[in-house]
Formats: C-alpha cells, structure tokens, sequence
C-alpha cells in the first residue's frame, strides 16, 4: 500500500512577524515544517510499523524544502519526492493543491495523508481540496489510522470532545489532527547522513489554474501587551467573566 | 448578491449557535442586495429546528446515513445543491464539519475559497472577508469573489436574533459507497483527566492556599464544564496529582480558556499556557507577571471570587 | 616428604589458579582490544604521581574516615602479604630460606592491622551499615573478608609449626622464630600441648600452609570474577585515568556517532572501569539522581553495564547486535534520563571510574531512536532553529541590552577588551535578565571595556552535547566560534557555568583556545587591581558551588575569595567546594519531566542551608541556580528563612549600585 505525506513548510511563529506594505516579507523569514504535517507524517510512519506500506513525503520546491524532506527520510519515510517547477514562497494552497492531486493520481497513491490544517492557508485546506480535485473519499480533523485490508479506519474528532470512528474504502486524504505520538526527534547527525547517502526524487510539475482569491492587505490585530483589567469588586469581575464567556459562546446550555 | 447557501449544524435539536451566526450575516447581505438565504441542513432532527430560522427556504436531506455526520454523503448532497442552485456565497462554520466540507467542496465546483473568516463585511462593490492567519497573529482582508465558499470561525460576531419560516423542501440523501460510520463516541468522563484536551482549565497556584480551597475550584470547573489544572507548587504540596501541573515540567496546554487563578506567572509556567485561546488571570497583586499574557484580569482574593462565580454561573442555569 | 608434597601442592594450585585468572582476564582484554580508542598512555609523570597519590596515599578514600582507615589497613596487609609468601614459598622450596629479622616482625604487625582493619569492616558493614552499599554484591564482600581472614590465620598458624618443623623435619636454623612474634605466641601453646614432634609439627605447618598459600591462590583464581579485581585492576586505572580537561565529555571531535549501543562502542578504558568498580558505593551516595528517588544509581550502571558483559562473555555473544542494547536494554532509559551530569559520582569515585561519558553516549543511543522526553525535545528543536532554549526568536537575545542606562558595545562592530558570553539564561529568562543588567552596570561602573555578540550567540552547546545531540552541539559551537573569530577582544568572560564549561573544555577540539573566565574571577581581579572599590556587605550566607563552575572546572576560591572582599561572612554548608551538591539542573534536567522525583534535589540543598545555624543567605553564581533556587524557596514556602542571592546582586550592593535594602540583602 502507498502512503503519501503532503508536506509544506510556514513561517515560523517563533519569529516576530513583521508585515511591510500590507504584505509579508516572505524571504526574509525562517520557515519550519507545519505542525501538522509533521504530526502526518509521525502518523504514517507508525503506520509503516504495523502494515506493510511504503511512505512518501512529499513537498513543492517553493524555496528551501530539501532539509524537510531529508528530514522525513532519516525520520524513517521510504521515500522523498519534491515537486519541481516554477514556483515561488506565495503559491496558493489552490495550486499546491493541485500539483499534489496530479501527483497522487499519477502516482496511484492510496492512502493521503497531510496535517488538517496550516497557519497559512487562507484559501482552503490541502486535504479536502486534494480530496475535492481528486474526487476520493476524505475526513480531516482524524487522529489514529490503521490500514485494514482495502479500508482505513480513523477516528474524527469533534467539538465538545464527542469523537466517531470512521472507515474509508482507499484511495483516501485524510486530514490529520495529530499523530498517536508526539512526532519522533531525529537527530542532526542522522539528517546529515541521510543528506549524503539519499537523494530526493524529483518530479516536475505544472501547477495550472485554480479559482483564486485576492488579498487585499495583511496586517496585525491589535496587540494583547498587558491584560485588560476588571478591577478589584468581586461582584463586579464575576459578572464581566460571565458576559465575557456568553460572549465567547464559552458557556455550556 | 443572489442566493447565500448556508450549511447549517444543529445540536440537541437546535440550530448551533455557530449557524445562528451563519444566517444573521448572511440574511444583512442578501437583503442589501435583494438576495435570498438557503439553508441546507441534515437528517429529520433538522426539520424541527430550522422551523424558525430567518431564512427563505431550508432543504432538508433526509434518508440513510444523515443521522450521523458522514463526509461522503454530506458532501455529495451539497455538491449537488450547489450545482443545482448556483449560490453566490456558500457560508460553512470552520467547525469539523466546515474543515471537512468547504474545501473539497470548492476544489470540486472551481469555486474560490476563503477560510478562517473573521469578518464578512460588503465594502463599495466588493464582498470582503477579513481571514485569521498565522495562528491570530496576522489578518488578511481578502476580496470574497462571486461564487465562493467562506468557512468562518465560530464566535466572529453575534448570532442572529431574527426569525422567519423558511420554506422546507426534501432532498433524498445519496448513498455512502465508500465511507462508514463504524460508531459514534461521547466524550469521555472520569478517568484519568487529561488536561491538555479539555477546553477550558481552571488552574490555581499557590494562592489557593489551603488544600481544603480546592474544593471551590472543583465547583467553578463543574459549573463552567471545565477541569482543574494548576502550578508546580500545588503539585508538590501534594494537593493535586503531576498530570494536573501546566508548564516547562508539566504539561503544554492550549484550551479554549485558560482561568489562571493565584498564579504569579513565573516563566516556567506561562510556558506552558500562554498559547491559549483565552486567558483570564486573577491574582491579587496587579503586577503580577500572569497580567502580561492574559487577555482579561482582575485583582480581586480567588477566595472570594471563586464562590461567587460559581453561583452566578449556577443560577444562570437554573 | 613434607616438603615434596608441599611443593607438588603449590605447584598444583599455581598451575590452576595461574590458568583460571589467565583465561578470565584474556577475555577482558580480549574485550577491551576491539573497544573505541583513547588516549590514555601520555603525561606519564602525572599518571605516575597520581597513582602515588590516590594508591599510596588513599587521598580519596580517606573522605570517609573510617572506610579509608579500614582500607588503608587491609590494602598495606596485601603489600605485607608478600613478604609472607616469599617466606613461606622460600621456606619449602630452599631450605634454609629466611626474609630477616628485619622484614618478619612486620608481618605479624600487619597482621594484627589487617585483623583489626576486619573487624572493622564488619561493624561498618554489619552495624553502621551505610546505604551506599545498598545494591552492592554484600555475600562477596563478606566472603572476601572471611577469605582474607582466614589468610592472616595460615599465616600465623604456619609461623608457630614452622620453628618446630624446621628443627626436627627439615634440619634448618629459623633465625626469625622470634621475630614472628604472634607465631612464637602461639607455638608456646603447642610446647603445652605437646604438639612439638615431627609428625604433630608437620601436620599443624602443613595445615598453615595451605590455609595461607591455597587461599591465596583460590584468591587468584576467584577475584576475576569478583569486585576484587580492583585489587589488580585499581591501579593501571587509576593510572590510565582522564587528566583532563576535566570538563570536556570528548576529547576529541566525533566522527560517526557519540552513541553507545554494544560493548563495542565503550573504549577500552570504559571495560577497564566496569572491572575496576569496587562496589563501594561511594559515587551513589553522593548522586543527586538517586538522593531525589529516581531509578538511578551510577554504581548500578557500573555494575549492571559489567554483570551483563560478564554473561555475554559467558555466551560468547559479547559483540553480538542480537543481545538487548545497553541503552535502554541493559541500562533503563529511566536510569538514563535522571543524571545531571553533575560529576559528583567521578569525583567521588577512588578508582577514578568515569561515569558520565557512558551515560552521555547511552543517551546518545537513545535520541538516535527518537527516545526523549518531549520538553527536552522542544528546546532541542529550539537549539536548532532559534538558537535559545527559551523558543525565543534569536533577536531578542539582546534586549535585555536595550532598555538600560550604559552602553553595550556589539562587539562583532568594534573591538572590546572584555567579550562577555552571555548564556540563554542569562539573557532570556525574565528573572534573571535583571541580574545580567546589573553585571553589565557593574563592569560600566568599573570602567571595563566590554561588548557582547548580540544575535550572533548561541546557546553554547553544553547541555545538547550532553543529551546526546552530538550534530546540534557541534552546529552551535561552531556558530559561536564563527561568531568569535569575527570579534575582537582580549578575554572572554561568561555569566554561566554552563557556558564557561563548552568554551573552555569542549571548544579546544574545534581548535578554539581562548581564555575564558567566570565573572566571579573577573570581579575579583577588578577588585585586586583596585578598579573596582568594594564596601563591607557584612551579611552571614553560605554558597552554592555551581557543578560546571566547582566540581568541572576547580573554581572554587574565586567566589569565597571574592565574598571575603566583599565582608560577607561565609558558613560553608557540609557539601561544598569539589563535593558541592547539585541543584538538579544539569544535563538537560531541567528541562525534563519530573515524573520519579520524591525530593528535589534543589529542596534539600535548601534544607542543606537551613540547618546552617543563622544564615539567612544563598548565594549563587549561576542563572540557573537562580531560577532553581527560587523556585524551590517559593515550593517549600520559605522565602522569609533563606533568601536566594545572585553574587552580583552581592556586588551592586558592595559598590553602591544598589541600597541593601532595596537587594533585600538586611535580614528581617
Ligand atoms: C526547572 C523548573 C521547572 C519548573 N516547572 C514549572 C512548571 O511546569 N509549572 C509551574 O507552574 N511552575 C514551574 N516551576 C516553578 C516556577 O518557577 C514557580 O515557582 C511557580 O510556577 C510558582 O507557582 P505559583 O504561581 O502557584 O506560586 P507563586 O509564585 O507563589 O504565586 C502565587 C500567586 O498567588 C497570588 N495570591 C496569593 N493569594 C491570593 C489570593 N487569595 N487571591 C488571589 N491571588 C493570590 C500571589 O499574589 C502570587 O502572585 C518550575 C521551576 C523550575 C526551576
Ligand atoms: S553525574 Fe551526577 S546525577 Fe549523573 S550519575 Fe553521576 S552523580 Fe548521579
Ligand atoms: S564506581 Fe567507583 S565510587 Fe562507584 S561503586 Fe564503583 S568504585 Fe565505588
């Protein structure tokens, strides 16, 4: 069975996030692997432990992805694949969707799997735009998968901690919430190793046209700094925490 | 504008108020343009709930597999509506259901997208969406094109306080060839609490004092559904167990609101919590650090206060 | 006859018992010749005077009395039983064979140390009873006394036949029956007893004999296979011990992989160690691990690492990847992740046993299968990509320099006489950063020229290479020595131990040798060349030998020398110096789950302190130690009893920078 990891790489938070005209300076910042599709990938490569299947990772070349992808590798991914073609630090999840969903068909994936979610990705979230373009059976926000026979189980997770076990005939995408384990530390040595004796594959591609969306600027929501006080009047905070939780639908019935 | 399509989510038998929200936004802009409002919602449940919805017309899908949410059979009665009415806006919440429907249903129909909505708002000709991106700590106001899907954040704005009597048409469901539904699970109760997935923590510090205090926070996390957490200290004095402790040593938590009672905030902890969503710190010294990443604060005794919210809270209940 | 049999005897058992040691300890050699290499036959003066030094002299031993009094009796008994056997051998194979009035008396003399160094060792293992032995093989121990008791009663038994024996068996003179004084006491009982003819004499030397002479041969053949191989062992290790640099976990930069999966990954000396261990205990008892409950013991390892190679040297499988790995197989990876790396354990250890690296390069095994706690993960992550272990972005690393009143040079702009080397603490931790401000307000006040490196430090690399993450230690180092190379400056000076240790010990392999000083050895030598004028700060406090700055790096006098010019009255806790306690901090610790812990080794340093009469007083001179401290005066709820203090807070106050008051330092 084939295993696919949809990889991308976002700006790390870590970093102040400066905004310069109403964009983003995107090649001035540091970027790390998404969360969540380092919690995909942690998924598959337990899966790898128990059912016999070859795991992919998967990125765009938008810029530096090679040190993601080497590091899937010595994570334990059979492969690495990087999708090559023109393309820059802003290609829209729209296009990256699309590049993935060719290379899945091509490829004859069966299993996709990517993070539920990334901290950029205002038009649309890979898995279930994969799995739009696609046409395949999908859930995201799904934790522990297990590969039966033709079928994968999940579990998906819903708000107010009620969950539902699910099975998908494959091929399937599969937008993981986080992995059954906290993702594995490899070390920088193993990565160097594998940067050496491994290659990437390469695939070209050509992300084509998708229905887009305009920003018209980016910029920061007023800044936090110092909490806003409710005084010292017991009463008083009581009733401001209260209407605050209405307010934040925080409160139960 | 012409028609808003509105994917509704009902719980205990009434309209979420995530989609009460949904159709307030979407009536203001359907009416400033002479547009109408349609509701898709799921299984016979629904019918009940939208009876009242401010809305023009609610198709309810109805038949096998809608009892329970079902990508599959969700998202093909969806595609075909849309392809059958042709909305100019699909509004979902960014809820599961929303992560899970709005792109594919986009990708499917070439519709644009736009997700993490925070604010829809028409400016001049153009429909704007304002997108949360980077975790909150970026916006985008984005140009929402004819034709496209929004999922937004429940709790963006208020709800709508109008109603109307849609008119209700049926929709058989399609049938699910390729996803199940094997079993449905409820939360979890007992056991041993795992403070990193409960949406909202109640954590006491040393301020609590006393062992005997816990008992109040126990009240006010009963009240507000929510779990007792707390800082190193009162894990070594033994008063709660070391899975309850936030921080570097403890546990890293993210819920949905954070009541950081009698805690002072020494980097060690706020290391473990500061990403929550909401934070609400009370401490009676006002310059206690906890004050710099709390949203909202009060310099009142916890002793006091704790007694006083729960019963505030209790009788709102009630 | 008697002396035929006597000689086939011997003959016989130094046959046996010369094949049974020869096999065994070919088989650790054997072991120890496939091991990693080390350099361990250089600087042989030194080694020699420290064999003198540790073996004569016993120096570490006698850090417990009574231990090192009892050893030291039993341990010259083994050089006296030498001559014995000279003389007894000699006796039988050439008559007439005499050691002199001379050397015979000290025989019986030693004797009666060697039976008093017995009994001894029996009231401290049968009354006393101290819990480093707790874990030990205790039958061996007390086999071995009984063997070694039953050598000095030969010993004298044969004395008191042989003055008998060598006038009617063997027709020879024995000048020394005198001498044997014991012997001559007891052959008196014999002349009573009638037990003086050819046959009783012959029977009552022959038993002696081989009480003494066939003991000590089964002694020969059963040690290998005992702790008593220290007895051999003892000394070649201590003499192939590490000279230092004390600090540096690895000598030399590393190819492949610091990790120690199989035997085959320890070096030779780490084989010479297991067979070394004297299982004293003396290294558990001065654990911070196992004085907090953990599941570790470095005696434990030592011997857990030597029962499992004895086995598979047993089986033949010494080398083979099919037995469990050692980390996390042999060794538990609970046991692992508990050391500090404090040192306290090497340093306490007589026979100059290194457990540290073992632990490190188990470590390291354990990260290369992505085996580590998830904090310690999350600052190893944010090593990698910020630099920091705080997580933070790496240009906020100097803001604590910005919003204060004197300049801070960048020296990666301008050349500096001073480069301070901040550390992540020091710089990020919002407790301490207050502190870092006031060292850099005191070196202004001294008129010091100094900069710092701003964003282009990084963490030194000092924890993450004792984790195990040997790539990251050596991409940190290198960024910093980079960063280095490009400034300007006479010496460097850092504010953490930590730091100190990597820049000091483990940065030479990168060829970088820099001076590197503590700011407790900078002030002290601004305040001896009088750029720095002090006021008494006369408060009563005790101090905390931080474990990378005492122990790691001998800087112990700075500081006390440094309090004493600054009038404090210094009352030394019972742990101090070389033997300081640790806080619990070291070796990624702090950033460790605290699952195990029963009493933080923190708290009862605290309690170490508070039972100092009137001092109210803890001072430190490490970041850490701050946020360590602190954190456990505020646990326990005894921040009015002992307040924490930083040496610089000490200084501001001593020069005027900051009211006493206002430092808190006036005792309520
Ligand atoms: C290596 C290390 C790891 C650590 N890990 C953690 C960790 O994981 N989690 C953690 O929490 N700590 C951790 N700490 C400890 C941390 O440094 C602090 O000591 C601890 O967080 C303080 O807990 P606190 O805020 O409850 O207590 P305090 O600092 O004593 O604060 C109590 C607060 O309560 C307020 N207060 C008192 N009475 C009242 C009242 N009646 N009403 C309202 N307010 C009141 C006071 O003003 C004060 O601000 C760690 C420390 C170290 C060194
Ligand atoms: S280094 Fe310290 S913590 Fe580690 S084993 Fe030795 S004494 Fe124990
Ligand atoms: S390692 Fe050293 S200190 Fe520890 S028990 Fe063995 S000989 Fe004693």
């Amino acid at each position: 069975m084939k295993i696919a990891v949809l990889m991308k790489d976002v700006p790390d938070l870590v970093e102040e996030l400066e905004v310069e005209d109403g964009a983003l300076p995107l090649d001035d910042m540091s970027f790390v692997p998404s969360e969540w599709d380092d919690q995909a990938l942690e998924e598959a490569l337990l899966m790898k432990e128990e059912a016999d299947v070859e795991v992919t990772a998967v990125a765009i070349d938008t810029g530096d992805v090679d040190n993601m992808l080497f590091t899937a590798l010595a994570k334990g991914a059979d492969r690495a694949v990087k999708l090559v073609g023109d393309f820059s630090r802003t290609l829209p999840n729209r296009l990256r969707a699309r590049l993935f969903a060719q290379y899945c068909q091509a490829q004859a994936i069966d299993v996709v799997l990517t993070g539920v979610q990334a901290i950029d990705d205002l038009d649309g979230q890979i898995a279930g735009l994969v799995a739009g373009l696609t046409g395949r059976a999908h859930a995201s926000v799904v934790r522990d998968v297990h590969i039966e026979g033709s079928q994968v189980t999940c579990v998906q997770e819903y708000s107010g901690g009620k969950m539902a076990e699910m099975q998908l005939a494959v091929p399937a995408v599969l937008g993981i919430q986080a992995a059954r384990k906290p993702p594995r530390y490899v070390t920088i040595a193993k990565v160097r190793q594998i940067q050496k004796s491994a290659t990437l594959e390469e695939v070209e591609a050509e992300a084509g046209t998708a229905p887009l969306v305009t920003v018209r600027r980016i910029y920061k929501p007023e800044a936090a700094g110092h909490a806003e006080m409710w005084g010292d009047d017991v009463d008083a905070v009581a009733e401001s925490i209260v209407r605050l939780l209405e307010d934040k639908k925080l409160l139960r019935s | 504008m012409g028609q808003v399509l509105i994917v509704a989510e009902c719980q205990d038998g009434r309209l979420s108020d995530a989609t009460q929200e949904l159709i307030g936004r979407g009536r203001e802009l359907a009416q400033a343009t002479g547009g109408t409002v349609t509701l898709a919602a799921f299984g016979e449940g629904a019918r009940d709930a939208l009876r009242d919805a401010d809305a023009d017309v609610a198709v309810v899908v109805n038949g096998d597999g809608v009892q329970q949410y079902n990508p599959e059979v969700y998202e093909e009665a969806l595609a075909a509506m849309v392809e059958d009415r042709q909305p100019a806006l699909v509004l979902l919440s960014n809820t599961t259901m929303g992560m899970d429907l709005g792109a594919s249903l986009a990708a499917r129909q070439a519709r644009p997208m736009v997700a993490y909505c925070t604010a829809l708002w028409r400016d001049d000709d153009a429909l704007l969406a304002t997108s949360q991106i980077y975790g909150g700590k970026l916006a985008a106001d984005v140009e929402v094109p004819d034709g496209a899907v929004v999922t937004v954040i429940p709790g963006s704005w208020p709800a709508a306080g109008s109603s109307g009597s849609p008119r209700i048409e049926e929709m058989p469901s399609p049938a699910a060839a390729h996803t199940r539904v094997l079993k449905v699970m409820e939360a979890e109760s007992g056991g041993d609490v795992d403070i990193t997935r409960a949406d909202i923590l109640v954590s006491v510090g040393r301020g609590l004092q006393d062992p005997d205090n816990l008992e109040l926070a126990d009240q006010l996390a009963e009240a507000l559904g929510g779990v007792v957490s707390c800082s190193r200290p009162v894990v070594d004095a033994g008063w709660l167990p070391r899975s309850r402790q936030v921080g570097k040593s403890g546990k890293t938590v993210k819920p949905k609101l954070y009541f950081a009672l009698g805690i002072s905030g020494a980097p060690e902890h706020l290391q473990g919590m500061k990403d929550a969503e909401l934070i609400v710190a009370v401490n009676s010294d006002e310059n206690a650090p906890i004050f710099e990443v709390a949203h909202y604060g009060a310099t009142v005794d916890i002793l006091d206060l704790m007694p006083a919210l729960t019963e505030r809270l209790e009788g709102r209940a009630g | 006859m008697l002396r035929t049999l006597l000689m086939a005897l011997t003959v016989a058992m130094v046959v046996a018992a010369g094949a049974l040691f020869a096999r065994r300890v070919a088989a650790i050699v054997g072991v120890m010749r496939t091991a990693r290499p080390t350099l361990r036959t250089d600087r042989v003066g030194e080694r020699i005077q420290s064999v003198v030094e540790h073996v004569l002299l016993h120096r570490r031993m006698f850090r417990i009395t009574l231990s090192g009094v009892l050893h030291y009796f039993i341990f010259s008994g083994f050089v006296v039983l030498l001559i014995d056997i000279v003389e007894t051998v000699g006796e039988v194979f050439v008559p007439g064979f005499t050691v002199g009035r001379i050397l015979a008396p000290l025989v019986d003399i030693w004797v009666i140390l060697v039976a008093i160094g017995i009994l001894l060792a029996l009231y401290n293992r049968l009354i006393i009873r101290p819990a480093r032995f707790q874990g030990s093989d205790e039958k061996d121990a007390f086999l071995i006394l009984g063997l070694i008791g039953a050598i000095i009663v030969g010993i004298v038994i044969h004395d008191s036949f042989f003055p008998f024996v060598a006038r009617e068996v063997l027709h020879v003179p024995d000048p020394v029956a005198h001498a044997h004084f014991l012997g001559w006491g007891l052959s008196r009982l014999w002349v009573a007893l009638g037990w003086t003819g050819p046959g009783a004499a012959s029977v009552g030397y022959a038993f002696g004999y081989l009480l003494d002479m066939g003991v000590v041969l089964a002694f020969l053949a059963y040690l290998p296979y005992s702790k008593h191989l220290h007895i051999f062992a003892a000394v070649p290790n201590i003499f192939i011990r590490n000279l230092g640099p004390k600090g540096a976990l690895l000598a030399k930069p590393v190819e492949e992989s610091m990790a120690i999966r199989t035997f085959q990954d320890l070096s030779w000396k780490d084989i010479s160690d297991l067979y070394t261990c004297t299982e004293c205990g003396r290294c558990q008892a001065v654990c911070p691990a196992h004085a907090a409950g953990q599941p570790l013991s470095p005696k434990m390892v030592i011997l857990e690492l030597r029962d499992a190679l004895n086995e598979r040297i047993a089986r033949g499988t010494a080398f083979s990847a099919e037995e469990p790995p050692l980390a996390g197989g042999v060794i538990s990876k609970e046991e692992l992740w508990a050391c500090t790396t404090c040192g306290a354990c090497q340093e306490a250890c007589p026979v100059f046993i290194e457990h540290v690296p073992k632990i490190a390069g188990m470590r390291a095994a354990l990260l290369e299968e992505g085996d580590i706690d998830p904090n310690a993960q999350k600052v190893l992550v944010a090593w990698d990509r910020q630099g920091n272990s705080f997580g933070q972005p790496a240009r906020k690393r100097p803001v604590w320099a910005k919003n204060i009143d004197v300049p801070i040079k960048d020296a990666r702009k301008e050349p500096v006489d001073w480069l301070w080397f901040v550390g992540d603490f020091a710089a990020l931790d919002p407790r301490v950063q207050r502190l870092t401000q006031l060292i850099a307000r005191l070196l202004h006040h001294a008129g010091v020229d100094f900069g710092i490196l701003y964003e282009s430090e990084a963490n030194a690399g000092n924890e993450a290479l004792r984790i195990g993450e040997y790539g990251l230690f050596e991409a940190l180092a290198l960024k910093n020595i980079e960063a280095l190379n490009k400034a300007q400056y006479r010496r460097i000076f850092t504010t953490d131990p930590h730091s100190l240790n990597a820049l000091k010990n483990e940065y030479r392999k990168f060829g970088f040798e820099a001076e590197v000083l503590h700011y407790t050895e900078a002030f002290l030598e601004l305040i001896d060349q009088g750029q720095l004028s002090v006021s008494s700060v006369p408060v009563r406090a005790t101090y905390h030998d931080p474990c990378y700055l005492g122990r790691w790096n001998g800087i112990v006098e700075a500081p006390r020398q440094l309090m004493q010019r600054l009038g404090v009255d210094l009352v030394e806790m019972p742990r101090h110096g070389a033997q300081s306690f640790c806080c619990g901090a070291g070796g990624g610790r702090i950033w460790m789950d605290e699952t195990g812990i029963t009493d933080r080794p923190a708290n009862q340093r605290i309690r170490e302190a508070m039972r100092l009469s009137n001092v109210h007083f803890f001072v430190v001179a490490c970041p850490k130690d701050v946020s360590m401290f602190n954190a456990s005066v505020t646990a326990m709820g005894v921040e009015e009893e002992m307040r924490v203090v930083d040496m610089a807070e000490l200084l501001a106050v001593a020069v005027g920078l900051e009211s006493a008051e206002e430092t808190l330092l006036v005792s309520s």
